[in-house]
């Protein structure tokens, strides 16, 4: 985990921008945001994800897991951006203005729902760690798709960047990427 | 003065304006200059926010209104008009 110190060199900006933050309910006063895990797996490199939207990064830039389990949850705390009606994809908003997609796997919009079950609807408020999403990976196994996961930041260009973790991951426990939110 | 232009064009493709066009979309919004929104059901949201545009849910057969304003807004229009009507998937 990364730990940053916010006691010293505070500018008035940053003094600003935490009390703004405290006001708002946020608790980490950081110059970085975690993301935790939406789904247990192993994490892959986006570049490895057979559609090209996701490994040249043009959706945004993060990592792909590969997926396990039953559940995926939310990476973060915020607003459901988007519950796509077929309930293979959602995005997501924090209040720090970090925007997420979390994309079951690849060509699994075809499904048209089959296989997974909404648990929340767009404009939701929801906490990190809430189930969003419930898939039969059984199921979903035998549909000849490809099952990586890419969660990404659609908009990286708010942000001064971001670090990756590797390894196998557990939802709603590891991080698999933080966001730098200094300013450029 | 200000160029301004505007376009309406529906979505005709099977799973409508989902992550792969959309995302596309996007793209081909950012290499122009001209302020783009796009407006469908009495909402509006900018172009060049993928996250934004997801949340007008644009289904197959949507209707559309695509605006731009700039110096390169009817050429931004047009290439975007053309986008969806070439959409096939």
């Amino acid at each position: 985990m990364m730990s940053q110190q916010i006691d010293k060199g505070l500018t008035i900006m940053d003094f600003f921008s935490r009390i703004r933050r405290m006001i708002s309910g946020q608790e980490r006063v950081v110059g970085a945001i975690d993301i935790l895990a939406p789904v247990s797996g192993k994490i892959v490199d986006l570049e490895q994800v057979p559609d090209a939207v996701f490994a040249d990064k043009i959706v945004g830039d993060g990592i792909a897991i590969q997926p396990e389990g039953r559940y995926l949850v939310a990476p973060i705390s915020g607003k459901i951006g988007k519950m796509f009606d077929t309930h293979h994809a959602f995005s997501i908003e924090s209040p720090q203005g970090v925007e997420l997609f979390v994309h079951f796997g690849i060509g699994t919009i075809e499904l048209r729902g089959n296989g997974f079950t909404g648990l929340v609807n767009s404009g939701d408020t929801v906490e990190a760690g809430q189930p969003i999403i419930e898939f039969d990976l059984d199921y979903l196994k035998q549909q000849q798709l490809c099952l990586l996961t890419p969660v990404v930041v659609a908009n990286m260009e708010d942000f001064k960047g971001i670090n990756k973790y590797s390894g196998r991951v557990k939802a709603n426990k590891d991080v698999i990427f933080s966001i730098n939110t200094q300013a450029k | 003065m200000t160029n301004s232009h505007q376009q309406q064009v529906t979505i005709h493709s099977e799973y409508g304006l989902h992550t792969r066009p959309a995302a596309q979309f996007v793209k081909l919004a950012k290499q122009f200059t001209a302020d783009i929104n796009i407006s469908a059901e009495q909402q509006t949201v900018n172009a060049k926010s993928l996250f934004k545009l997801q949340t007008l849910g644009l289904a197959k057969e949507s209707q559309i209104t695509i605006s731009a304003q700039g110096d390169d807004a009817l050429k931004a229009v047009e290439s975007l008009v053309n986008f969806i009507n070439q959409l096939e998937d």
